[in-house]
């Protein structure tokens, strides 16, 4: 870890991805270098999913993994496309 | 309880602010266009104004910004005293103003990028931020906290290209043009390159963008049109298969200026097509039998334009 990043605070954020008949959902990104692994979402009583992840201030990519397969946030602030050329979402976290 | 955001388009936004911003690999150069045609009072510049002034005070990260002031605006306006108070006052002391004849908006876009591009280097991004937008209003306000968003994701996730979109009513007319006439013609002309358009975004004619040193000079060099630039460049970014990005930074739907009168959605649909006409033949020209292609594409693209004449008609007012 860099001095520039010991400064950066984390912040949570909240995602939720709404997949009612999804048997898995995982959270995938730039922050844990898309490992299906590394970020499990749990499901919530209606049937969405959720996780809090610690990220640093700047912008993110990310996606969902419903099932294995990746999905776009709907209510996402914006899309680009991570280093596969698969469309992803962004996130701003200040 | 911890602190939350969600990563969606409720979230709270952070003020482009003078403390504490990273080192980064190139500077930002904010780049405004001036109303052409100001409204009577200054709320809505001095708000936009409001944020210009705080990227001045850091140095490191934003350039002085440039202010492009078409001729014209200046003689219908030089005679108002309040006029060259913001001029000489806010005006001045926030950035550069560059004074030029330009035929339309775009134009001034093309001077003001010119300008920023020749103080640039490499790794350098430039910011396009229209005056002539309600930043005083809450709507607007809003839309100004989001703006810097579009220069940072350009250096923080190495992209060419960042279009802000802003959300517009299905009836907006912004949305009609873009639906019925806009992507409407791209279908036509530049079919493959419109899909691919359309997967970042549904507003190809935004204002709102933010653009890399390199992929700038590129489009510095190739024909500049005088409106619709921003789908030129959207297509030149697909043909060139650059980094492409879009990111929300407003609801306009209940903004007045939303609300265009059908002379001015006809101006824009054929204009559209003007221009996607004549990239067309610049990039085809030089091919075996391009003339009969044209000639098909060009019939197919009147009944386009026609249709999307009618529907504009029939949901539009007139004046």
């Amino acid at each position: 870890m860099s001095s520039l990043d010991y400064k950066k605070p984390l912040r949570a954020v909240n995602f939720i991805c709404h997949a009612p008949q999804a048997r898995s959902v995982s959270l995938v990104g730039d922050f844990n270098a898309w490992n299906p692994a590394a970020h499990p979402m749990k499901p919530m009583p209606d049937r969405s999913w959720l996780l809090t992840v610690e990220l640093k201030h700047g912008h993110h990519r990310y996606a969902f993994l419903v099932d294995g397969v990746l999905t776009l946030d709907p209510h996402a602030q914006g899309v680009t496309r991570n280093d596969k050329g698969e469309r992803v979402c962004l996130v701003p976290v200040s | 309880m911890k602190q939350t955001v969600e990563p969606n388009r409720g979230r709270a936004t952070r003020p482009a602010t003078a403390k504490g911003s990273p080192v980064t690999a190139g500077r930002i150069h904010p780049v405004v266009t001036y109303p052409f045609s100001p409204t009577g009072h200054y709320r809505d510049l001095q708000a936009l104004y409001g944020l210009i002034e705080r990227l001045g005070a850091d140095p490191r990260k934003y350039s002085r910004p440039i202010t492009v002031m078409d001729r014209k605006t200046y003689y219908s306006q030089r005679k108002a005293a309040s006029f060259r108070a913001f001029r000489d006052r806010t005006l001045a002391r926030c950035g550069d103003v560059l004074d030029a004849w330009c035929v339309d908006t775009c134009q001034m876009w093309y001077a003001g990028l010119g300008a920023a591009f020749e103080r640039g280097k490499a790794g350098d991004v430039y910011w396009l931020i229209p005056g002539d937008f309600n930043y005083g209003t809450s709507v607007g306000q809003d839309v100004l906290s989001r703006l810097h968003d579009l220069p940072e994701i350009i250096l923080e996730l190495d992209q060419d290209l960042c279009i802000g979109e802003i959300e517009a009513d299905f009836d907006n007319p912004k949305h009609l043009i873009d639906t019925y006439g806009t992507f409407a013609l791209l279908y036509n002309w530049f079919p493959a390159q419109a899909r691919e358009i359309r997967q970042y975004t549904e507003r190809p004619r935004s204002e709102f963008f933010a653009v890399r040193h390199e992929f700038l000079g590129d489009l510095l060099t190739q024909r500049w049109y005088p409106y619709e630039q921003t789908v030129v460049m959207l297509l030149r970014a697909v043909f060139m298969r650059k980094q492409i990005s879009r990111f929300f930074v407003g609801n306009i739907s209940d903004l007045p200026e939303g609300r265009e009168c059908l002379s001015s959605a006809w101006q824009q649909v054929e204009r559209t097509e003007r221009v996607l006409k004549t990239l067309w033949r610049e990039r085809h020209e030089a091919r075996p039998g391009w003339i009969e292609r044209y000639r098909d594409l060009e019939a197919q693209s009147e009944l386009i334009r026609r249709s999307a004449l009618t529907i504009l008609q029939n949901l539009l007012p007139g004046q």
